[in-house]
């Protein structure tokens, strides 16, 4: 495949821009990029279903500029569009999806079963083979829909983020199965993908932003071309950082003070709520700092990781962290050193055409002043400073039941207690209890399907609970209702925005649906517009503004009446690695500074990192409820280190790994990533490569990587799956 | 949560509460009129529905006999013959000539060329003076039978008069020379609608169904869209009543299709085909208000069973359908069977245009129209009790 100066143009807009790309002959080709940045554009050229205004595509060497000749190359080609299923039939069986799809493609009845018997077993689709496809999960879906864009046996297949909404355990399977295909040769593959930590999964990757290419190669190679050092740091208050302390204080106090002067019955549990504060405050604001020199920066917990572009080692990156944070008068600790991922490397080129950009590619000359209209204003979100003014529109007195009293005595902002939801026979969320404490970001983790969203929603009171009781910002779950409306934030999957309405419109509704008055209204629309970085687009209609902005603008429509805890239903999909940190930065601030509780659900492993505090669901239960670190500490004693073994022949060392008992050896691109088991990680390391040598496999170089939360995910869904498996061979 | 906790957190009270419940509801109505306004297709429709649409309906739509095709095929060509070819007359028929023979009579009837073939036999005029009697064969295309029907009947009046002129040996018939006749003069005098002008109805019928049409549509298109985006989701998490997050809707779009209602009433019903309006028109107004808010309880139901806007397109189309046959606005009630009369009955709309006709055409006030407005309410209320009752059960 291969494209040279390919332009794309829908209407006046520009969605590819001059890209030129070459795929060789069975090789692993990655389009990585944010929403919008041209890759669905490119496959669908490539396939032959959209026509393109410049430039050339060659298909094997065939150039698919006319109708005939994208034809001819059209039988070489398989091509999944985007979308969950959405090139198969839901009413049709597994079975009789994949029959019609060789049907189609006139695919020889011998070749058909011999095949269809391969890939059903491969994807462990065949126990399933009738069931109809509307009723398979997400993960299936894309596995099907893998299977019959791969019936007719293509020379390329074209997959357009068929990982996108697809849970981490199937998104594995998902890469297992690509690998085990493509290890057989003859087949070359050009797949998108929106996750930036899948690219070390692809032979080469392109990286592609608002239509142009910003980088081509092997993914690591990709990630060292931007020279500079990742530190992980942990920052510690040394001078004046108590003052921040202090005034989350003041906040409490603040709201106590409010609640008591309108209600004399919460006085008692105001000042108990001003005694707690939950936590020390000290790591956002050296995450603010660092956040507003340098472009890569992601808080993680109580740590910061941070990219330091242009530094040459180690001691040049901490003399620069030392300068800067040190006049703030805050120490800290470097507890590791890791390597520039992809994240990091998009960001730092995207930033200097980013409005959001600090100057220059870093460095000690950098200015850290970015004052374009596209920046979020962060410090409106100090609502403390803002001279006392209310936080709550409305206080609505809730019911002084004594579970509440309690519930804030403890400074819980929420605290589920056995919550149960049925539909019909079905046990959406089965017992589940967990607890949230006010400035608290808490992760809600889970695959499609786990009861995640019915637990948002019955906190929030949109569903009703079968069965348990819990309290939300003060109030009973039960019969606190309106009250916990009034207190409360909430965000959903699809922006929950009027596309109709522009920026201003979307405000003026919601602060009119919060009951603020005309004067606080006015007030709350200018500051939110300045907090979204959506100065000078308050005409725009909603429709108009890119994710990254319109996720933005629905964070601050729930924020309009300051709530005390805000509930995030997967609010980052679609949007680009930088908004997304903007997006993050924002949350940090408002736990911090303001003291609201998060709780968020996220399918990006990477964001479950940011959380102070993580609930694994899996089948409607809390199977772990542990903060980020604790829960990888408890991954390395049980399945010890990840080990990244870099081989010459990877397809047969995962063979091999796999036949010697590493149950969960993957590809990565040219290396292999396998857990070593229970142990010290030279030692386990040792036994890897001795497994590699015994199989034939000339082992180069074996390296500890570090656990990722999706390692966590995956080795507790795939043992509980066992389990499960277990039981029922048990009773069987 | 009782009032009266609320009044102790407040301050003042009851008044404080009300202020921000209508705070609330005037931010969604305010979202409601921006959103429909935008919608320019949709403004287009509306603007069509009560102005234009309602103009072709009146101008358009007939139930007269007019012009109606005759060709004559006369073996005779007496003076009976002709006499007797042309009476018929316009404007219910149009003479386009003879016919040569009967086969290309009975072709040109096929093809639709004619409506009407009169056929005389050689010897009718003979027959006629000698007093014996005859025949003429009249062919009708009844494919459309009410036309057809009146057809058959003008020229069976006409060819019946003729005989009896002919009977009592007179040339032409009138009231002075029929003294001593056994016979009854027919002199009609129509009431209400003196002209017996089609357009006062059908325009009248037209802005009904259209309201009702748009009255169901408009809400339940809005509150379908809402389902799809999710943000229906958001505004249950917020501090909004089923009520607060409906009632707007029905506010917003309800005063609209008045304004629509207005317009066409004033410019089309009454300002081209002058319908007479000689009861209150305030009246009429006040009880298409009513009526508009309980159909969009309708429109409101269909939203709550509907997954997304096609659902709602054509659950739209299945509920107006037999609305519209059985409400009167095509067929007399009295022409239906009576299972369908009594279904008739349970259809608001057959009360609005009861009450529609009774207002403008009659004159009717209150006093009469109790029975309609029972109607309107009866029906209606629960209606919307119900698209409530199922919003509501949807987040449970």
């Amino acid at each position: 495949m291969e494209a040279a100066g390919f332009v794309k143009r829908y209407g006046k807009v520009e969605a590819v821009r001059g890209l030129d790309l070459a795929v060789a002959q069975g090789e692993l080709f990655g389009l990585i990029g944010p929403d919008g940045a041209g890759k669905s554009s490119l496959l669908k050229a490539v396939a032959g279903v959209l026509s393109y205004e410049g430039g050339e595509v060659r298909v094997f060497g065939l150039p698919v500029t006319t109708e005939a000749g994208a034809e001819a190359a059209k039988a070489h080609l398989g091509f999944m569009p985007q979308g969950l299923g959405r090139n198969l039939y839901g009413d049709l069986s597994i079975e009789e999806n994949i029959d019609f799809f060789a049907k189609l493609r006139l695919v020889p009845a011998a070749d058909l079963r011999e095949r269809k018997e391969r890939l059903l077993g491969m994807t462990r689709l065949d126990r399933f083979r009738a069931r109809p496809m509307k009723q398979l999960s997400g993960g299936m879906k894309q596995k099907l829909g893998l299977v019959c864009t791969l019936i007719h046996a293509p020379r390329l297949i074209l997959l357009d983020e068929p990982t996108t909404g697809v849970d981490p355990v199937s998104r594995r399977d998902f890469w297992t199965i690509l690998h085990e295909l493509l290890s057989e040769g003859g087949v070359t593959a050009l797949i998108s993908t929106a996750y930036m930590d899948e690219a070390s999964r692809f032979d080469r990757v392109a990286l592609l932003y608002q239509g142009r290419a910003l980088a081509v190669g092997p993914a690591r190679e990709v990630a060292a071309g931007t020279p500079g050092v990742v530190l992980r740091i942990r920052p510690e208050v040394v001078g004046p950082g108590e003052i921040r302390v202090a005034s989350s204080v003041g906040l409490s106090a603040d709201r106590g003070g409010l609640a008591a002067a309108e209600e004399p019955g919460a006085q008692a549990s105001s000042v108990s709520s001003a005694a707690t504060v939950p936590r020390a405050f000290e790591a956002p604001d050296a995450l603010e700092l660092l956040g507003a020199r340098y472009a890569s920066v992601r808080g993680l917990g109580r740590e910061v990781r941070v990219f330091v572009p242009g530094a040459a080692d180690e001691g040049a990156a901490t003399a620069a962290l030392h300068a800067l944070l040190g006049g703030a008068g805050i120490g800290f600790s470097i507890t590791g050193r890791e390597a520039a991922d992809l994240e990091d490397v998009f960001v730092c080129k995207v930033a200097p055409h980013h409005a959001d950009a600090p100057g220059g590619t870093g460095g000690p000359g950098g200015t850290d002043t970015p004052a374009t209209s596209d920046t979020p204003e962060l410090s409106g979100l100090d609502w403390t400073r803002d001279g006392g003014a209310p936080i709550t529109p409305i206080i609505s007195g809730a019911s002084g039941e004594p579970a509440r009293q309690a519930d804030e005595a403890q400074g819980l902002a929420i605290h589920a207690r056995g919550l149960i939801r049925d539909f019909g026979s079905f046990r959406a969320v089965d017992n589940v209890s967990f607890s949230v404490k006010p400035g608290e970001i808490f992760g809600l983790l889970g695959a499609n399907g786990a009861g995640k969203t019915t637990v948002i929603k019955m906190l929030t009171g949109i569903l009703s609970p079968t069965g348990g009781a819990g309290s939300v910002a003060g109030a009973d779950m039960l019969r606190g209702g309106r009250a916990i409306k009034e207190r409360i934030g909430y965000m959903s999957q699809a922006f929950s925005l009027y596309t109709d309405l522009t920026v201003a419109e979307n405000l003026r509704l919601y602060a009119g649906v919060y009951g603020l008055n005309r004067r606080l209204a006015a007030e709350r629309v200018v500051w939110a517009i300045k907090l979204a970085g959506l100065a000078g687009r308050e005409n725009a209609l909603t429709a108009s503004l890119p994710m990254g902005l319109s996720q933005r603008l629905a964070l601050c429509c729930a924020l309009l009446h300051r709530p005390r805890i805000l509930f995030l239903d997967e609010p980052t999909s679609g949007v680009d690695p930088l908004g997304r940190r903007l997006f993050w930065d924002i949350l940090r601030r408002l736990s911090r500074r303001a003291g609201v509780a998060v709780l968020i659900t996220t399918h990006y492993m990477s964001e479950a990192e940011y959380c102070d505090h993580l609930a694994l669901m899996y089948a409607g239960r809390v199977v772990a409820d542990a903060t980020p670190e604790a829960m990888k500490a408890a991954l390395l004693a049980d399945a010890g280190p990840m080990l990244e073994v870099d081989v010459d022949d990877p397809h047969r060392a995962v063979a091999a790994l796999r036949a010697a008992g590493f149950a969960e050896a993957a590809l990565h691109g040219g290396s292999v990533h396998a857990q070593a088991g229970p142990g010290e990680a030279r030692e386990r390391g040792a036994a890897v490569a001795a497994a590699l040598v015994a199989a034939g496999v000339n082992v180069r170089a074996v390296a500890q990587t570090p656990l990722s939360m999706e390692d966590v995910f995956v080795h507790r869904v795939l043992a509980l799956e066992a389990e499960e498996a277990g039981a029922k061979g048990a009773r069987a | 949560m009782s009032a009266a906790s609320l009044d102790g957190i407040l301050g003042s009270g009851r008044a404080a509460r009300l202020r921000i419940w209508l705070r609330r509801a005037w931010a969604l109505t305010v979202k409601e009129y921006i959103q429909l306004f935008r919608d320019t297709v949709l403004v287009l429709f509306m603007a069509y529905a009560f102005t234009l649409d309602v103009y072709v309906a009146g101008v358009g739509v007939n139930w007269q006999l007019n012009n109606a095709g005759l060709g004559v095929h006369d073996a005779d060509k007496s003076t009976a013959s002709r006499e007797v070819a042309g009476r018929f007359r316009a404007p219910y028929f149009r003479n386009l000539g003879s016919v040569a023979t009967r086969e290309a009579g009975q072709r040109l009837l096929d093809q639709g060329g004619l409506m009407v073939v009169l056929d005389f036999p050689p010897d009718f005029g003979a027959d006629i003076l000698r007093g014996r009697q005859t025949a003429i064969q009249m062919q009708v295309d009844t494919a459309n039978s009410a036309i057809g029907s009146l057809a058959t009947s003008y020229g069976g009046e006409i060819v019946g008069r003729y005989g009896l002129e002919r009977a009592l040996n007179v040339p032409e018939l009138n009231v002075d020379k029929i003294h001593g006749v056994p016979f009854i003069i027919d002199e009609t005098r129509a009431w209400y609608n003196q002209n017996q002008e089609d357009s006062w109805f059908m325009a009248l019928a037209e802005i009904i169904s259209n309201m009702t049409l748009l009255s169901i549509l408009l809400p339940a298109a809005a509150l379908a869209r809402e389902k799809e985006r999710g943000t229906v989701e958001q505004l249950m998490v917020s501090p909004l009543s089923p009520v607060q997050i409906l009632a707007p809707k029905i506010l917003a779009m309800g005063s609209v299709i008045l304004a629509g209602l207005a317009a066409g009433v004033f410019a089309v019903v009454i300002g081209v085909f002058h319908v007479p309006a000689r009861g209150s028109l305030l009246l009429f107004f006040a009880v298409s208000a009513l009526y508009i808010a309980f159909t969009a309880g309708i429109g409101l139901l269909i939203a709550t069973i509907a997954r997304n806007l096609a659902q709602v397109g054509m659950l739209t189309v299945l509920v107006f359908a037999p609305m519209i046959f059985l409400s009167g606005a095509w067929t007399p009630p009295e022409a239906m069977p009576s299972w369908m009369r009594l279904l008739m009955d349970c259809l608001p709309m057959h009360y609005m245009l009861d009450a529609g006709f009774g207002i403008l055409l009659k004159g009717q006030g209150v006093g009469e129209l109790w029975r309609e407005l029972l109607g309107i309410i009866g029906l209606g209320a629960p209606i919307l009790a119900l698209s409530l009752w199922r919003f509501r059960r949807q987040f449970r």
